[in-house]
């Protein structure tokens, strides 16, 4: 581990002994650390490892319970966030929050003042002029007048940046600034962010895509356990040292090594759990076929809006079909109720785990037994749950998938996203589902708990179930999946099986649709 | 990132312990936990310092009745409020069915069994209405049961053309014993408070130890979540509207038993206390979510205070105010609650 970099005359932001407890947890211990101006800082570290404490503390959404911050060389007094933002530090949530009906002039201005006429009416010709600037500045396709809840989330995430710059910040932190981004407006993003060291910005990039890590920044901060581990240039790191800092333990593999080692193959020769044929629906889904067997991880690829999830909440029956057949186990699934296709062996794990997974404020115990109370009875013709046979139950998964809680009683909110992730995978596990739907459900976790969750759709597809994976991160389907479906534009454009499976070839079948 | 706020899971230790929060008292949590609780406590010692009648048996009796129809009406509406649903039109419920049956039994000579049937299918109908326009039509149920609320005023107006309707002679007993009889064996308290009782205890029984209850509170958790679970999310929440236009007619039958008359708007004065009763019990539950014994205690506490302060000869003045105040201050207890969660 090489010390922080020596307080110098440029030092920005000086972060001394910060420490912030939680009733029952050292969210973040005694952490130190210096920001220069101009430099793009990684901060990485597993979910729970501190990172989110620690900006909130910067951002004067959190109060520090010891240590103490210093800007340009003063102290630094934060009781609000509105001090940060006067202090000119501006922060972009991964979850965006900008509001959606006003226009992005008003975004982009929010807590600075509108011009006015009169000193009463808003100059709205001014405060399009005045926005329009940080936006040329980071050249962005955007028009000021257009409401921000009409754009996609890549120039949301400008907008955002946008508010920064017009506050003139010195110092910017981008919370998981990639998700839901393509390729192409990853590229748009990364050239903003140079663009703004370059003036002089500092930037703290906070992401679980290492790739971007080692493609951005120019210092790596690490943190575990609250604590920091690793203040490094990023040169004298590689991807195997920097998720050893990241896990505290030595391993760490590449999708393909991962396909190799766990003797990923073709689809194994069995019959077919789940048939779709031409299936179309007003959400962008067009004629679609595909058949997934027993024992099979199917993946499913494309771009961020290739209409993925569209396909299979059309399969499950959340969103209405037009056309076409769903067939589980030869039975025809008819209506678009989930329900059915539940009954019919079917689980649809959302994108979303907080507003379509879990119930937050339910307990984990009630959150796992939710698709399969009527098994739960005390009696079985008395519909009421038997809290024993619940517990029972949920113990035994919380047990089987290492869901980190302290007992089955905890409220679903006050887990990590891993583990609210596994919370949704029990659930569906204790309905008995033979066909398992994962919609991105490696989003917002981190490494050892994405290996988990790859684990565990293993551990299906031995145990006979079918699986179907969606994921934006190619490398995760060639390391898992048996075969990868790629769509474009609602339709299943290419199929790549067994050795096929590889990044270069989905990515391939992606852009050459355009 | 959803990491932050709490996890309180110490690495390498999935289960047990970190129950350390626990240990350590902490005040504003225990008052916003109990702080309804304590109130209720503290109001019935200084109620019956100041004046020994309040806490006479007889006084009880006599606020248990009073507070019956009342009782019944924030039962109901827990149901549909632990959904995410509000209802307003069972006020009107009340009034238009309180109306009509007193109408056929007294002016047309129904038999009362017959008038009382017509009444429940009547608040179930307007349930049923009701919960199609909000569950299955998807229109927001608060301006949806307003609408249907200001319909229901005009029904009852109709019936009743604005007039009190009395007739305690044209009565049948039996009826009259729905509202001030006192059934045998269980004479202790008269009939409304052992219907409002019996009503609490089916209710209590549906939304925490059925499967649909779960659901019911799963809805109002995450609606969404709950369909994607398979749950029959737009049923279960007509479902909500029918129980309430149900137990409005409840409401009607002891109401105008009890006075053997029906009183032009008489649903309107129960209606914000209902849902006082009703949010104070949620502000009085751990989680804060609405449930049948948090809104007993919600009606008895509201019942208790306008006793104390009718007995020590306030008047209505004093006594909206009071009750507006408890309300707030309740509210106050639960927000600091939250924020410390």
């Amino acid at each position: 581990m090489t010390a922080t970099a020596p307080a110098t005359l440029e030092s920005l932001l000086e972060v001394s002994g910060v420490t912030k407890r939680y009733p029952g947890v050292l969210a973040v211990d005694d952490v130190s650390l210096s920001l220069e101006s101009g430099q793009i800082v990684g901060l990485v570290g597993k979910n729970g490892a501190g990172k989110s404490t620690l900006i909130k503390i910067i951002a004067g959404a959190e109060h520090a319970d010891e240590g103490h911050l210093q800007l340009n060389g003063e102290p630094l007094e934060l009781h609000r966030p509105h001090d940060a933002t006067d202090a000119g530090l501006a922060f972009v949530h991964q979850d965006l929050q900008d509001v959606g009906d006003l226009s992005v002039a008003e975004n982009v201005m929010m807590g600075l003042g509108y011009p006015r006429k009169m000193g009463l009416f808003v100059d709205w010709a001014e405060l399009y002029r005045r926005a329009a600037e940080p936006i040329d500045r980071l050249e962005a396709d955007i028009d000021p007048r257009e409401p921000v809840g009409e754009l996609s989330v890549a120039k949301q995430r400008l907008v955002m940046i946008a508010r920064g710059l017009a506050q003139q910040a010195q110092l910017l932190v981008l919370d998981e600034p990639s998700a839901s981004l393509t390729d192409e407006e990853i590229e748009h993003l990364f050239a903003v962010v140079r663009r703004l060291r370059d003036d002089g910005i500092t930037v703290v990039y906070v992401s679980h895509r290492l790739e971007e890590i080692f493609e951005l920044t120019e210092r790596v901060i690490v943190m575990r356990n609250g604590q920091l581990v690793a203040d490094e240039p990023t040169s004298a790191l590689n991807r195997a040292s920097l998720i050893s800092h990241i896990t505290g333990h030595e391993h760490a593999q590449t999708a393909t090594e991962r396909r190799a080692s766990r003797e990923v193959g073709g689809r194994p020769d069995t019959e077919a759990v789940l048939e779709v044929e031409g299936i179309s629906a007003d959400t962008g889904v067009r004629d679609c076929t595909f058949d997934v067997r027993k024992g099979e991880i199917l993946g499913l690829g494309g771009l961020m809006g290739s209409g993925r999830t569209e396909l299979v909440r059309a399969v499950f029956g959340a969103d209405y079909r037009q056309e076409g057949s769903v067939r589980v186990h030869g039975r025809e699934i008819h209506g678009n109720h989930p329900s059915e296709s539940m009954s019919a062996g079917l689980a649809l794990l959302p994108e979303d785990r907080k507003t379509q997974g879990n119930i937050m404020d339910f307990s984990v115990r009630n959150n796992i037994t939710l698709a399969s109370l009527d098994r739960h009875r005390v009696r079985p013709r008395v519909p009421a749950p038997s809290p024993r046979s619940e517990k029972q139950s949920a113990d035994r998964r919380i047990d089987r998938l290492s869901i980190a809680t302290p007992n089955d009683r905890q409220l679903v909110r006050l887990l990590s996203g891993g583990n609210q992730q596994k919370v949704v995978i029990a659930k569906w596990l204790e309905q008995g589902a033979d066909v398992l739907i994962f919609d991105e459900p490696t989003i917002g976790v981190d490494v050892d708990g994405k290996e988990e969750i790859y684990d565990i759709m293993e551990e299906l597809a031995a145990e006979g179930k079918a699986v179907v994976f969606i994921s934006s991160e190619f490398s995760e389907l060639v390391g898992v999946c048996h075969r990868v479906l790629v769509l474009h534009e609602g339709k299943i454009v290419g199929e790549l099986e067994g050795d096929a499976v590889t990044e270069p070839a989905i990515v391939e079948i992606c852009y050459s649709q355009h | 990132m959803a990491e932050t706020n709490t996890v309180p899971v110490p690495p390498g230790s999935p289960k047990g312990g970190s129950e350390s929060s626990r240990s350590n008292f902490d005040p504003l949590g225990f008052i916003s936990t109990y702080g309804v609780f304590i109130t209720l406590v503290a109001c019935i010692v200084i109620f019956s310092v100041l004046d020994s009648d309040f806490i006479e048996i007889d006084n009880l009796r006599t606020q248990l009745g009073l507070a019956a129809p009342l009782l019944m009406l924030s039962l109901g509406l827990t149901v549909v409020l632990a959904m995410g649903d509000f209802d307003l039109s069972i006020a009107g419920t009340l009034s238009a069915c309180a109306a009509a049956i007193v109408v056929l039994i007294v002016n047309h000579d129904w038999p009362w069994g017959l008038a009382v049937l017509v009444g429940i299918a009547f608040g179930l109908g307007i349930g049923a209405i009701n919960g199609l326009l909000v569950s299955y039509v998807e229109m927001p149920s608060f301006i949806t049961t307003l609408a249907t609320f200001l319909i229901l005023l005009g029904v009852e107006y109709m019936i009743s053309d604005g007039r009190n309707i009395t007739g305690a002679a044209d009565m049948p007993d039996l009826y009259r014993d729905l509202g001030i009889g006192k059934p045998e064996p269980f004479t202790e308290f008269t009939s409304p408070v052992w219907i409002a009782a019996g009503l609490a205890i089916i209710l209590w029984l549906l939304m925490s130890k059925t499967e649909l209850g779960r659901y019911m509170y799963a809805i109002g958790g995450n609606s969404e979540a709950a369909r994607l679970s398979g749950i029959n999310v737009k049923a279960l929440r007509a479902l909500g509207f029918v129980i309430v236009g149900f137990v409005a007619v409840v409401a009607a039958v002891s109401q105008t038993a009890r006075t053997a008359s029906s009183i032009p708007r008489v649903g309107i004065s129960l209606l914000l206390s209902a849902y006082a009763a009703a949010f104070l019990g949620a502000a009085a539950s751990r989680k804060g979510l609405f449930n049948v014994p948090g809104t007993v205690l919600g009606v008895i506490f509201l019942q208790a205070v306008q006793s104390g302060l009718t007995i020590l000869g306030y008047d209505r003045d004093i006594l909206d105010i009071s009750r507006g105040s408890i309300l707030v201050l309740a509210m106050l207890l639960t927000a600091l609650g939250a924020r410390r969660r």
